[in-house]
């Protein structure tokens, strides 16, 4: 049997939009997603010496204890300091300056120094160091010179030595930066890593890896998220708008969607009434419920004026979180019921007329109608207004933050925005986003489940 | 009793008018076939009769009920859809015992009717089955068995046989014709089809334009046409029209002449003419009424032969008589050939003369 010649066509024209895809939605999403389980800074090599070039000889995790056994400052290209904003951050350097001065044998001495050892007294309009003078030594027995030095580097050899309180100039700055040998507290592991990756505690003498450079997979983020004291009462709250919402919107959109499809008198009016919220942004929606529920709202106003309370009443406040949770409820059954509405308008427009004809000819109610033949028929539609409804529920936001601020009542898309905006922790809003992207396929694949056996009845 | 009265029924869909002050009574246990091409407000009707669209004026009534302004569940009815409108998502069962659900019957009742209905239409081996793996027929089938069981004593049919394939409708008219007969309802059956209508009906309501034009057993409507327009649209071929005028002598006595031709007609024809006023007619004779032959006859009239179509049964040859172009039916093993000069003649009792003004037949 000869098999059909298949068109390559569709394939050639599909290709751009795959490409699209991968490289402007999955991998930028793949790479949010990975945050959530991916530790970038999770561990620090050590070296063997205190140079880039050094041999690895162990790795530390993030946060392990050490101790300091020995420093040492490694002079840094002038475009590391000054390009270089990784660099900068949490850079432990030390300064050295070239200077030049009389020495304590009379004679004109010029070598390096650290900038512990000189007061600046001269310095240029851009914080050039151009001169200064020796600190003395407090307090201090033994020799109160300075040593001055061939290289910017504690072990380069003596060149000279010059005396308390001597005026120098600053011929020229060297910036270096720390290098620390640790032994691990607990392994006894000891190497050399640059400080800035090292917190030191302030006996000067210990500390813990503060970052790493190599990244490995974790749970970690997960679990400060589980361990969160906001988690909990995000997805409860967020499954309990979800579980007073939905029943209530399909029955109110089900209701909709029979009177429009009634075709009443003026019915396309009821369409664009019932419509007019989907044009209208959720944040929209939340600061006009907030106007309604506020100390100065509508709603105070009204029932004062009616005289059913003598006083503004607080309905939006710390102590009111069944009032908050009332008014979310309330602007997302006025925000999104008409959506669900639509799918199940051209659901009903489906169905033709003669089978609903044939039902109240043999002799059903109207109410036995809906029930025996409408509702039956609707399920695809029921079912992809439930999906949609359900992950749109996941991300409720706006409507919150607007209603609540997002600190008395708060949601999963709340939580994912404080942890990524307010508290810097890109790794634990992944793994917000990871859940509620988790929630919403379990609640898609089990709708699409709880309706498969409407498969077969799809008329043909 | 199950007899449906009509009066007077009037429905419009905005400037539309779809049927007419339509009057006419279905008797009880009768089979009454409203035909007419699209359009002519057949379908209207038996909606309204259904009570899928009110009448906007006039009166129905069954078995000597006034169901005017009745939902269609409360009239007692049962009906075949043309699109069948079976429930996609109930089992034939399900869909045969609605109507049965819906107004209380009992299970055990419901799955004996449901059975039996089955059995009528031998479809007891899909009963579990959904609608959506069934071919057309069956799906018929289902519809008519649905309708069945409801055992209403007013069947109602929206062309149900329109939507299968010719070969299964010829023999789902002669089962449905032999059903309806058995169980003794009273069928109102839709249908734009006349050999459908011919075959089927007790009688045969022609419509056209919301107005019935003649309501009669099928013969005499094939027969005796009440109008131009019920014998064009009756038969296969239509009924032939020659135009003729009327030569009216000094003794009262008429003569039709078509050229300088006679056509041969009854003696009273004068009369009927003197009635009417006019000096002109139209004659309506059906195909297999002319006596053809090949050489002339007396009172024959001239024809030129300008196709023979061989039929298998007959030959069908149009001819043209004067300006009129004929059908005439021949047997198949009479010789013509195109262009041939042929003879015709027209028994005086198969003639149905028409008025050109009202259309009317007013003789024979």
């Amino acid at each position: 049997m000869k098999s059909r010649r298949r068109s390559l066509v569709p394939y050639f024209l599909i290709a751009p939009a795959l490409l699209y895809l991968a490289a402007f939605f999955a991998y930028p999403m793949f790479q949010g997603l990975l945050l959530a389980v991916y530790d970038d800074e999770a561990t620090l090599p050590l070296l063997d010496g205190p140079t880039v070039d050094g041999a690895e000889v162990g790795r530390l995790s993030q946060g392990s204890g050490i101790t300091i056994s020995d420093r040492q400052g490694n002079r840094l290209a002038d475009a590391d300091v000054v390009d270089n904003d990784e660099f900068a951050t949490g850079l432990l350097t030390e300064q050295w300056f070239q200077v030049s001065g009389e020495g304590i044998e009379g004679d004109e001495v010029s070598g390096w120094m650290p900038e512990s050892r000189l007061r600046v007294r001269d310095e240029a309009a851009d914080g050039t160091v151009l001169g200064g003078t020796i600190r003395p030594r407090l307090g201090q027995s033994g020799d109160p010179s300075t040593a001055l030095r061939a290289e910017p580097n504690e072990s380069a050899a003596e060149i000279g030595r010059i005396g308390e309180r001597v005026a120098v100039t600053v011929d020229e700055t060297a910036v270096l930066e720390v290098w620390f040998q640790v032994v691990d507290a607990e392994t006894g592991l000891e190497g050399w890593a640059p400080s800035r990756f090292v917190e030191v505690f302030s006996d000067d003498e210990t500390g813990r890896i503060d970052r790493g450079t190599a990244g490995e997979f974790t749970t970690k983020f997960i679990r400060k998220m589980v361990d969160d004291r906001k988690f909990s009462s995000a997805w409860r709250t967020t499954l309990m708008l979800i579980g007073m919402i939905l029943p209530l919107q399909f029955v109110l959109a089900m209701a909709m969607a029979l009177v429009i499809d009634a075709r009443l008198r003026f019915g396309s009016g009821f369409l664009y009434v019932f419509a007019l919220p989907m044009g209208m942004s959720d944040l929209a929606v939340g600061i006009l419920f907030f106007s309604i529920f506020s100390g100065n709202g509508l709603l105070n106003s009204f029932l004062e004026a009616i005289g059913v309370i003598d006083a503004q009443k607080l309905f939006l406040t710390a102590d009111t979180q069944g009032w908050i949770l009332f008014a979310i409820v309330l602007a997302e059954l006025w925000r999104a019921t008409s959506i669900v509405m639509v799918i199940l308008v051209s659901g009903l427009q489906a169905i033709p007329r003669e089978t609903l004809e044939a039902a109240e000819l043999f002799g059903a109610s109207y109410w036995q109608r809906v029930r025996h033949i409408v509702l039956p028929l609707l399920k695809p539609s029921i079912q992809v207004a439930l999906i949609l409804r359900t992950i749109l529920a996941f991300q409720v936001f706006a409507v919150v933050i607007a209603l609540s601020g997002g600190d008395v009542v708060t949601v999963l898309a709340n939580e994912t925005f404080r942890q990524y905006f307010s508290l810097r922790n890109n790794n634990v809003a992944s793994a917000y986003a990871v859940f509620i992207l988790l929630l919403s396929i379990a609640s898609a694949v089990f709708y699409l489940r709880a309706v498969r056996a409407q498969e077969e009845v799809r008329p043909s | 009793m199950a007899e449906i009265r009509i009066e007077s029924v009037t429905k419009a869909f905005g400037d539309k008018v779809a049927v007419d002050d339509v009057s006419l009574t279905v008797h009880d246990r009768e089979f009454l076939v409203l035909l007419g091409p699209s359009g002519c407000g057949k379908t209207t009707l038996l909606r309204t009769i259904a009570g899928l669209g009110m009448a906007d004026s006039g009166r129905i009534s069954i078995g000597g009920r006034d169901v005017t302004y009745l939902p269609p569940g409360e009239r007692q009815l049962s009906m075949v859809f043309q699109s069948y409108a079976i429930f996609p998502h109930m089992t034939v069962r399900d869909n045969i015992g609605f109507g049965l659900k819906m107004h209380g019957e009992d299970e055990a009742a419901i799955a004996r009717s449901v059975d039996e209905a089955a059995e009528l239409l031998h479809i007891e081996e899909l009963l579990e089955r959904r609608p959506a793996d069934m071919s057309g027929g069956q799906r018929q089938r289902v519809a008519v068995a649905r309708a069945l069981a409801m055992k209403a004593e007013v069947v109602l049919m929206d062309e149900p046989l329109s939507n299968l394939d010719a070969l299964l409708r010829l023999e789902m008219r002669a089962e449905l014709k032999r059903l309806l007969a058995d169980i003794g309802a009273t069928t109102v059956y839709v249908t734009h089809d006349q050999i459908e209508a011919l075959s089927m009906g007790d009688r045969v309501a022609v419509m056209r334009d919301g107005k019935v034009q003649q309501i009669d057993e099928p013969n005499v409507v094939y027969d005796s046409p009440a109008n131009r327009f019920v014998g064009s649209f009756i038969g296969n071929p239509p009924m032939n029209f020659i135009d003729a005028t009327i030569d009216l002598a000094a003794d009262g006595s008429a003569r039709a002449l078509v050229g300088e031709h006679e056509i041969v007609a009854g003696a009273a024809l004068s009369d009927h003419v003197t009635a009417a006023a006019t000096d002109r007619l139209v004659v309506g004779v059906r195909a297999e009424n002319m006596h053809v032959t090949v050489e002339h006859s007396e009172g024959a009239l001239p024809a030129t032969v300008q196709v023979v179509e061989p039929l298998g049964s007959q030959n069908l040859l149009t001819v043209l008589v004067g300006d009129s172009r004929l059908k005439v039916s021949t047997h198949p093993t009479f010789p013509a050939k195109p262009d041939q000069e042929l003879w015709l003649r027209f028994p005086p009792e198969q003639l149905r003369w028409i008025d050109p003004a009202t259309e009317r037949v007013i003789y024979g």
